[in-house]
C-alpha cells in the first residue's frame, strides 16, 4: 500500500476507535433522537388528550352544531349558558378554557378569555377560531366559506433555480440548520484534530524519523485524509441515526410530513464541505507548523475558527437581505462562503454566478494554503519548542 | 560504491553558518563516526544527508546519487530528537513504521517478534510507549531503526539512556550488522564507544572536518615519540630517552629523542641484566584525548 494511504489508514484508525470519538458520534444523535422523541411525545399527547374548552354566547348567533366536533384531533368545545356554570366547570377542570361571546361581537371583535394557570394551547385557540369564523360565515356558500377560512397561501417559483417557496415553509431551513450544525461540529472537530496531530508529531519528536519514509506532503496528506474518513464516518452515523429518528418520529410530527430532501442543495454543499474542510485542515497544518506548542496552537485556533462561523453572527442580515453586498461578500470569501450559502438557500436563491464564483474561490484558496501549509510544516518541524518567525515562514515559501 | 559520499557540504541559517565544509565518505562494512563538539554541525549534517535539509553547497550521494524515496527505504535512522507514539501500544507502533518503509505487514510482525525478545521487551508489546521507562523507549526505537533490514543505519546517540547490559547488546547488534555488510554511521560524544565500535572517524569543528581517517592511523600520528613502560629495573638512564617520568598507576612514560626508535629501546631493555619487562607500548593518545586537544586547539585558534 502506498505510504499515503498507509498514513490515512492509520490515522483514522488512531482517531475513530479513541473513547472521546466514539462518545461524541453516539452523544450527538442520541440526543437529537430524544430531542425528536420528546416532541413527538409531546404532539401525541396533545392529540390524544385534547382537552374540551367551553364558551357562553351572548350574541345568538353561534350555533354549536356547525362545529364538526366529530373529526379526529379537534378540540372538543362546550356550550355553556350560564356563565356561573361554565366558571364552574373551569374551577372543576372540566374545560381548560372558556371563552365569552359578549353582545357587542362581532362589532367590537373582542372576547373574554378565562383560564386557570395556563392558557389553552396552539390547537385549542385554531379550534375555536375556526369555530367562531364558521359561525361568522354561515350565510356564505359552503365552498365560499371554507376559501375564506382557509385564506391566502402564496407559493413563490424562482424560475432560474426552479425552486417553489411556501408561505409556511418554515420547513426550507431545516437543512440549512442541519447543514450549519454538520459544519459547525466538523470544523471544530477538524481543527482540533489536525493541531493536534501536528503537535503530536512535533511533541513525540516522531518527524524526523517519519521524514525518512516519507515526504511531507504524503505525511500531512495521509494524515488530513484520514481526519477525513473519520469525519466522514461520524457524518454518516449522524445522518443514518438522524434518517431513521425521522422516519420514526414523521407520523407524529405534521411538519415533518413536508419535509422533502432538496439533492441540488445536498450536491451544492457537498461540492463546497470538501473544499472547506481541507481550507481549514491547512490552515491548522500551517498554525501548527509555524506555533510551538499544542496551548499556543490552541488559542490561535478558536480565533481562525471564527473566520469560518462568522455567518452564525450575520444570519438575521442574511435572513432579512440575503441580496446585500456585506452577504454577497461573505457567499464569496472562501472561508464564510459554505454557511452563507448554506443559510440563504432557506430563504431564497442564490445566484448561479455566485455559487460558480465562490466555489472556484475557495477551490483555489485551498490548493494555495495547502501548499503554503505543506512548505511552512516543512520549514518549522523541526524547531522543537521555537516559534517560526515570518521571515522563516517568507523563506520558506520561496525555497 | 562508496554508500554516502559527502563532498564540501555548507549549509547556512540566516547569519549562523551550521556547516562550512564537510566531506567524508562511508563504505559497505564499516561502523563510521561522526564526531564533534556540541553546534559543530554534525546533525545538519545528518539532516541534510537525510534530504531533511537542503545544502546552500556541496554534494551528498548516497547508493551512488541523489537520495529518492525508494533508497531513503534501505536507510534506518535514528535522529538525535528521537520519540514514539506516546499514547499508541509498542508493537502496532512499529509495525505502523516499518510498513512505512516498505516492509509487508506480515513480515514485519514476524520479525517484530525476534527483535522483542532479544530485546527483552516482548512482554510489553501490548504496552502502550508511554508505559515503557526511557530505556525501553531507547531500545524499541533502536528496533524500529532496524526492523526493515536497512543497508545504511543513521544513528545518533545510540547509547543514551541504556544501562551496561543494554549498551553491550545494542554494540553486539550493530558489529552485527556491521559484518553483515551494512554500514553504519554512528553520531556520539562516548568517545570509548567510538574507539570500541568505530572502524573510521570524521571529527567536525565549527562546522568543519578537522580530522578524518581510520581510528589507528589518527591515533599513531598523534602518539607522540613516547613509549609507555611496565616492569622492574632502572630506567631513568637509558639511551635516547629524553626524560622518564613514573606515572599515578605506576606505569612509566618515556619521551624518546628526536628520531629514536622505539624498538631500539626495546632491545636496551631486553639486554639489560636485572630488568623485567612486563609491558612495553606506543603511548598512543586516546579519542577522548585526541578530540579535547584538536577541539581546543581549534578555539585557541580562533
Amino acid at each position: 500500500m502506498n505510504n499515503f494511504w498507509l498514513i490515512a489508514k492509520h490515522e483514522y484508525k488512531r482517531i475513530v476507535f479513541r473513547r472521546a470519538f466514539l462518545l461524541i458520534t453516539l452523544a450527538v444523535p442520541i440526543g437529537f433522537a430524544a430531542l425528536i422523541g420528546l416532541i413527538a411525545i409531546v404532539q401525541e399527547t396533545k392529540k390524544s388528550e385534547p382537552q374540551p374548552i367551553g364558551y357562553v354566547d351572548y350574541t345568538g348567533m353561534v350555533e354549536l352544531a356547525r362545529y364538526p366536533a366529530s373529526d379526529e384531533g379537534m378540540t372538543p368545545i362546550v356550550e355553556f349558558t350560564d356563565e356561573t356554570a361554565a366558571l364552574d366547570a373551569l374551577q372543576q377542570e372540566e374545560i381548560a378554557a372558556l371563552f365569552i361571546l359578549p353582545d357587542t361581537y362581532p362589532a367590537a371583535p373582542q372576547t373574554e378569555l378565562y383560564y386557570l394557570e395556563n392558557p389553552p394551547d396552539g390547537s385549542a385557540w385554531r379550534d375555536f377560531n375556526f369555530f367562531i369564523s364558521l359561525n361568522l360565515l354561515a350565510s356564505y356558500p359552503e365552498d365560499v366559506r371554507h376559501r375564506l377560512i382557509a385564506g391566502g397561501n402564496i407559493t413563490v417559483y424562482d424560475i432560474v433555480s426552479g425552486r417553489e417557496f411556501r408561505e409556511d415553509g418554515t420547513i426550507n431551513v431545516v437543512f440549512p440548520f442541519i447543514a450549519t450544525i454538520i459544519f459547525f461540529t466538523s470544523t471544530m472537530m477538524a481543527s482540533g484534530y489536525m493541531l493536534e496531530i501536528v503537535a503530536d508529531e512535533k511533541e513525540n519528536r516522531m518527524l524526523e524519523m517519519m521524514l525518512t519514509a516519507v515526504s511531507p506532503g504524503q505525511l500531512i496528506g495521509g494524515k488530513a485524509v484520514g481526519l477525513l474518513a473519520a469525519t466522514l464516518t461520524q457524518l454518516t452515523a449522524h445522518i443514518l441515526i438522524l434518517a431513521v429518528g425521522l422516519i420514526i418520529a414523521t407520523p407524529y410530527i405534521p411538519t415533518l410530513q413536508q419535509l422533502v430532501i432538496p439533492w441540488g442543495y445536498v450536491g451544492v454543499m457537498a461540492l463546497f464541505f470538501f473544499p472547506a474542510y481541507a481550507l481549514i485542515a491547512a490552515i491548522m497544518i500551517a498554525a501548527g507548523g509555524i506555533l510551538p506548542d499544542v496551548q499556543q496552537s490552541q488559542q490561535i485556533a478558536g480565533v481562525l475558527n471564527l473566520l469560518f462561523i462568522l455567518p452564525l453572527f450575520s444570519v438575521v442580515l442574511i435572513f432579512e437581505n440575503a441580496g446585500s453586498p456585506l452577504v454577497v461578500f461573505l457567499s464569496l470569501f472562501p472561508t464564510t462562503s459554505f454557511l452563507t450559502i448554506s443559510l440563504r438557500w432557506g430563504v431564497g436563491t442564490v445566484p448561479l454566478w455566485q455559487i460558480v464564483t465562490s466555489w472556484l474561490i475557495l477551490v483555489t484558496t485551498t490548493g494555495l494554503m495547502l501548499w503554503t501549509a505543506v512548505k511552512i510544516f516543512r520549514a518549522g518541524m523541526l524547531r522543537y519548542g521555537q516559534k517560526l518567525n515570518l521571515k522563516g515562514a517568507l523563506a520558506a515559501l520561496r525555497s | 560504491m562508496h554508500i554516502v559520499e559527502v563532498s564540501h557540504l555548507a549549509k547556512r541559517f540566516g547569519e549562523v553558518t551550521a556547516v562550512a565544509d564537510v566531506s567524508f565518505t562511508i563504505e559497505p562494512g564499516e561502523i563510521f563516526g561522526l564526531l564533534g563538539p556540541n553546534g559543530a554541525g554534525k546533525t545538519t549534517t545528518i539532516r541534510m544527508m537525510m534530504d531533511i535539509f537542503r545544502p546552500d553547497a556541496g554534494e551528498i550521494a548516497v547508493f551512488g546519487g541523489a537520495l529518492d524515496m525508494a533508497k531513503k527505504r534501505r536507510i534506518g535512522y535514528l535522529p538525535e530528537e528521537r520519540g514514539l507514539y506516546k499514547d499508541q501500544k509498542l508493537e502496532p507502533t512499529l509495525v505502523y513504521l516499518a510498513t512505512l518503509k516498505g516492509l509487508d505487514e506480515k513480515v514485519a510482525r514476524q520479525r517484530l517478534g525476534e527483535w522483542l525478545e532479544r530485546f527483552d521487551l516482548a512482554e510489553h508489546r501490548s504496552k502502550k510507549v508511554q508505559e515503557l521507562s526511557k530505556g525501553m523507549q531507547q531500545k524499541a526505537q533502536i528496533i524500529a531503526t532496524l526492523l526493515h533490514d536497512p543497508d545504511l543505519i543513521v544513528i545518533d546517540e545510540p547509547f543514551s539512556g541504556l544501562d551496561p547490559v543494554n549498551t553491550r547488546l545494542v554494540k553486539q547488534v550493530f558489529e552485527e550488522q556491521r559484518e553483515a555488510g551494512k554500514a553504519i554511521i554512528m553520531s556520539t560524544h562516548q568517545m570509548y564507544q567510538v574507539e570500541a565500535l568505530c572502524n573510521r572517524i570524521v571529527l567536525i569543528d565549527n562546522g568543519r572536518s578537522v580530522l578524518y581517517g581510520l581510528v589507528n592511523e589518527i591515533k599513531r600520528d598523534f602518539a607522540g615519540n613516547a613509549i609507555l613502560l611496565e616492569g622492574e629495573g632502572d630506567f631513568a638512564t637509558i639511551p635516547g630517552v629524553l626524560e622518564t617520568r613514573k606515572q599515578n598507576n605506576g606505569t612509566w612514560h618515556m619521551a624518546l629523542e628526536l628520531g629514536v626508535d622505539p624498538q631500539a629501546i626495546f632491545r636496551h631493555l631486553a639486554a639489560q641484566n636485572g630488568t623485567r619487562i612486563e609491558r612495553f607500548e606506543l603511548a598512543e593518545p586516546s579519542l577522548d584525548d585526541i578530540f579535547v586537544n584538536v577541539v581546543s586547539g581549534n578555539k585557541e585558534d580562533s
